[in-house]
């Protein structure tokens, strides 16, 4: 069954007054508990494609499925609960909330859900990776590798089924990156969940399921 | 849900931006405040003292003789016992000292005792007021002391008889003793009214009848009574309550012009306002775009910022609520001299409540489209840069319409004239559409510039920075120095033309109460060509058969025609008149009759040739023609008559007669002791040093209005700052960036600096051209007097403006550029 369905998504960009056509008519799909990698070289759409199969942005033309439901042209307040409780996003630059501290930035999916043991879902997996003691400090107190983890830590609170990771190790150093990859491999297995991480990193594509790779805004396997 | 800790660390990441919208708030409310809560204080007082400062139960007033059925009336209440009765008569005389030969223009009151029957005169001394003014005495205002040399005991010549300085009036419960007039108080018992020989026919005398009412609760039903016994717009009869005063129509006037200034100061911080929330709002824009990442709905964020706004507004409106109640003192503090001694301002609740509406509701108008726009972020921008583009117009226009709608009636509710009010908002409107427009055009020329300098290439593309709200900036400074600068344009324009260099050739005395047998006399003794202008004091009754509805008329801002008017009688036209409708002044065909009106008679009701006017004159109705219409070709200080007749028709009214002089300045003092030593009843008003006094006045009272209007410019000001830590992130990145490259810390000043000099020179000099424009037409529509420039004071002005965006712009990015580049690149990427 599948999670993740796109058919025929193109995206075009509109540069002074010149059309840029970054995705042409792609087509994917993605079974229940994969871990797919998409590559490709620099600028060739990884990102974009990600954004367009995760709902943060809308195609301008084809159609993606989550969960067997049809989300395009979808209303962000009709995403929103797609982004809360079935989707999980880890990203290159962490995107943890400033102001809020590490505890606060895990937890907040959980209490935007309602959850009424968000704090302690989110300290539970602060445990789980070895982050307790930064439960505290604001990101701009955190290395990279930590805010990373706790990037990981906000995706997972909620259980998704989809987890999405935006070159998620790019930030980090070579040994920052493996612990933060296998972590990673780890929850979503543990979770039973469905990983698609876009990287140019072939080491990190060897370890999945299976290798998707974008070329001038086509995808090929 | 509402998550309490995001509130907090919101408003606590963003203390600086938070201070600056509630400083807008408190700006936007403080002055209308201060405005709205004096007005209403005032009047309470006034209505609270009401009976102090009217000095009366009742109160009946006059120019005319009082009429023979009222005076039977009150006469008839005081034998029953039911009122006390206390006149006076308050007319302008020159008053001499005998042995000085020194004269001065004074404003007499010839009281009677009881006067008054609340309140208190003080005198110097501490004695009671009526132990002092005894037959054959008079207290006098120190002024009069001081300029004719004189002390308490001396003699004083007043009218045709000699009277004794007995002590010195320090105030008085129905006038403020600074009040704008002619010459200082001299008070006089009625006693020796006879004596002074000064009531002469057809003499502008103010009779008041003071009425004690025995019993309170007759005090309404005598009122009526007086009122049923009295003529109608020749005679006015009002309760402590419901009597207007001087001092009231001055207050009410002035206030009126400081509520415009609030308004305007009102609705430049609420531009502010939106300014600094969308900078606040734009450092927020990834935060937005990671809750919405993460699931957060449009409800639950735009909730959250919602609350952040509430809050902040709140502590805005009480601050700015508190700081209005401050500047309603130092209001109080500044218009002293102008209001009534006794006058106790308080809080009025109505007022507070009345601004805490208008507070959130200017809160609301503004922080709309800000709020609204959060919608519009996709969670996609915590990838990509994107400017969020509005899907749907229709909460713009619907936000336009309701500002529109809400500024209107805002205008209308403290304006409470329809005309001055739709010419307000058309002003503002246009102002802000003109400064929009230029603004617009200037940045569009600056971004076009390609300078070789590398500063100068920068600092434009600085302006042009997202989220540097350049063009708000510019159109609130220039908008609030627009203003600034006119008004001081006008003042100085007006002070040249007459208070410095009063108009050359035109008249500087004016003889006033000349009998018309006095006028052979009168010529012999100056031996000089004299023109003499007969004065025939008249009411109009009604316009083409309509009544005058004199209670309606009263209420109007501007001149009505329920006032007493000056006609008189000429068979040619005045100078610098022309006629403008109508064959010559008067038609030879008709003989009814006739009347030539000034055209400005028609501001007060529409009037053409044909017309009827019915007059009444001493009692006597007269129904006249309109034969011609007149215009003025040039303002000046020549004299000038709304209603002109014919000599057949008003030669034999009660008359008299005044006349106009030019003197050189230092003989019009002896001139006018010589005029009054051999004719005690006539007036001679020195008009230069009239203006001059006036001049003073006007002086202080434009500083007020200009003091309060310079609060505009804060507006922009606070922009200017939450623009700058909006693009904070951006300017740190620039700074950085050009460190690296090798550039010193003086070459990011020098690029921050210019980029506010640019601000500060486009909002300075746009300034000057609308206000230039707008000075130039009033001066030369509205006074008619010729136009100056005063360049150096308006560049001067705009050095000042220059200097202060400068020192503000340097404080505000200081923290920026001792950024050390290692520190930025070792927190990116950040969050």
């Amino acid at each position: 069954m599948s999670i993740l369905e796109a058919k025929e998504i193109s995206k075009v960009y509109t540069v002074d007054h010149r059309n840029i056509t970054v995705l042409n008519q792609v087509s994917l799909k993605v079974e229940v508990g994969e871990f797919v990698v998409i590559t490709g070289s620099s600028g060739s759409g990884k990102t974009t494609l990600l954004t367009l199969i995760s709902g943060l942005d809308q195609p301008s033309s084809g159609q993606v499925f989550i969960d067997q439901q049809n989300i395009t042209g979808a209303s962000e307040d009709d995403l929103a609960p797609f982004r809360n409780s079935i989707i999980g996003f880890v990203f290159q630059s962490y995107h943890l909330v400033p102001s809020m501290t590490a505890l606060e930035n895990i937890m907040f999916p959980a209490e935007l859900l309602g959850d009424p043991n968000a704090a302690q879902k989110a300290r539970q997996l602060l445990k789980r990776l070895g982050l307790e003691e930064r439960a505290d400090n604001l990101p701009s107190q955190l290395s990279g590798g930590e805010k990373q983890r706790i990037s990981l830590c906000r995706a997972m609170i909620n259980q998704p089924k989809l987890l999405f990771a935006d070159e998620p190790t790019g930030n980090l150093d070579s040994e920052n990156g493996k612990k933060m990859l296998s972590q990673l491999v780890e929850l979503k297995t543990e979770q039973g969940a469905t990983l698609i991480l876009v990287t140019h990193n072939p080491e990190i594509a060897q370890a999945s399921d299976r290798v998707l790779t974008l070329k001038d805004g086509r995808l090929s396997e | 849900m509402i998550h309490t800790h995001f509130i907090i660390r919101q408003l606590s990441r963003s203390s600086k931006q938070a201070v600056v919208f509630i400083l807008c708030i408190i700006l936007s409310l403080s002055t209308l405040t201060a405005f709205t809560g004096f007005s209403k204080s005032v009047n309470r007082s006034l209505l609270d003292d009401a009976k102090k400062l009217h000095a009366a139960d009742i109160i009946i007033r006059t120019y005319d003789k009082m009429s023979d059925g009222l005076e039977k009336a009150v006469a008839e209440q005081v034998r029953l016992g039911r009122v006390e009765l206390a006149r006076f008569y308050e007319f302008n005389s020159v008053v001499r000292a005998p042995d000085k030969q020194k004269s001065l223009l004074s404003r007499l009151k010839v009281v009677e005792k009881g006067y008054p029957f609340y309140g208190e005169v003080v005198l110097l001394s501490g004695l009671s007021f009526h132990d002092v003014l005894t037959p054959g005495h008079v207290v006098v205002e120190k002024t009069l002391l001081d300029r004719l040399g004189l002390s308490v005991g001396d003699p004083i010549k007043v009218g045709f008889t000699t009277l004794t300085i007995g002590d010195v009036v320090l105030s008085e419960p129905d006038r403020p003793m600074n009040f704008f007039s002619f010459g200082p108080r001299v008070f006089i018992s009625s006693q020796d009214l006879n004596a002074l020989g000064l009531l002469q026919t057809g003499s502008r005398i103010r009779t008041v009848y003071l009425l004690k009412s025995k019993d309170d609760a007759q005090t309404d039903a005598l009122t009526n009574l007086f009122k049923q016994a009295a003529i109608r717009g020749q005679e006015r009869v009002n309760t402590y309550q419901t009597a207007g005063s001087r001092i009231k129509r001055f207050l009410d006037n002035f206030i009126f012009f400081l509520k415009l200034v609030g308004i305007f100061i009102l609705i430049i911080a609420g531009v502010g306002i939106h300014g600094t929330l969308t900078a606040f709002l734009k450092e927020k824009e990834q935060t937005i775009a990671i809750m919405k990442t993460i699931g957060a709905t449009n409800r639950h964020i735009t909730l959250h910022f919602m609350l952040i706004v509430f809050l902040l507004s709140l502590i805005g409106t009480v601050m700015g609520i508190l700081v209005g109640t401050v500047l309603q003192r130092g209001l109080a503090g500044l218009l002293a001299d102008f209001l009534p001694p006794d006058l106790r301002l308080s809080i009025v609740w109505s007022g507070v409540f009345e601004n805490i509406v208008i507070g959130f509701s200017v809160v609301a108008m503004f922080t709309f489209i800000p709020l609204y726009r959060l919608r519009e972020m996709r969670p996609v921008m915590i990838l990509r840069e994107e400017t969020p583009r509005s899907a749907k117009r229709w909460p713009l226009y619907a936000s336009g319409a309701m500002f529109a709608l809400f500024f209107f009636g805002l205008v209308f509710w403290h304006m409470q004239d329809f005309r001055f009010g739709l010419y307000f908002v058309a002003g503002v409107g246009g102002l802000i559409l003109i400064t929009y427009l230029c603004t617009h055009l200037m940045l569009w020329i600056l971004k076009g510039w390609k300078s070789r300098q590398l500063v100068v290439r920068q600092a434009i593309k600085g302006l042009f920075r997202q989220g540097g709200a350049t063009k708000t900036i510019i159109i609130t400074l220039t908008a609030s120095l627009s203003v600034i600068f006119s008004i001081y344009l006008i003042e100085k324009n007006l002070d040249a033309t007459f208070i410095r260099s009063y108009p050359e050739g035109a008249p500087n005395m004016i003889i006033l109460d000349i009998q018309p047998s006095q006028k052979e006399a009168f010529t012999q003794m100056l031996d000089q060509k004299v023109r003499f202008y007969p004065l025939i004091r008249a009411r109009i009754l009604a316009i083409n058969g309509e009544t005058i509805k004199h209670d309606s008329e009263r209420r109007r801002r501007r001149d009505n025609l329920s006032r007493v008017f000056n006609l008189t009688y000429q068979n040619s036209l005045l100078e610098y008149e022309k006629i403008i409708k109508g064959k010559g002044l008067f038609r030879k065909d008709w003989t009814e009759p006739q009347v030539s009106i000034l055209d400005i008679v028609g501001d007060m009701r529409k009037m053409g040739i044909g017309d009827t006017i019915r007059f009444k004159i001493q009692g006597v109705p007269l129904e006249a023609r309109i034969s011609s219409i007149r215009t003025r070709i040039k303002e000046s200080l020549t004299p000038f008559f709304y209603f002109v007749l014919q000599e057949k028709t008003l030669g034999a009214a009660p008359q008299t007669v005044f006349s106009t002089l030019r003197m050189e300045n230092d003989k019009i003092g002896p001139l006018q002791t010589k005029i009054v030593n051999r004719f005690p009843n006539i007036s001679v008003i020195d008009v230069s040093s009239a203006v001059q006094v006036f001049g003073r006045l006007l002086k202080r009272l434009s500083k007020i209005i200009r003091g309060f209007s310079i609060l505009s410019m804060a507006a922009g000001v606070l922009i200017l700052i939450s623009a700058v830590f909006a693009t904070r992130a951006q300017r740190i990145t620039e700074s950085v960036y050009y460190k690296i490259l090798g550039a010193k810390k003086t070459f990011v000043f020098r690029v921050f600096t210019l980029e506010n000099i640019f601000i500060g020179l486009l909002s300075g000099f746009l300034a000057l051209i609308v206000s230039q424009v707008v000075a130039f037409l009033v001066c030369r529509s509205v006074f008619e007097i010729p136009y100056h420039l005063y360049l150096t004071s308006c560049l001067l002005m705009i050095g000042a403006t220059l200097l202060l965006i400068i020192t503000i712009g340097v404080i505000s990015t200081k923290s920026i550029l001792e950024r050390k580049p290692i520190t930025y690149l070792r927190e990116q990427p950040d969050g």
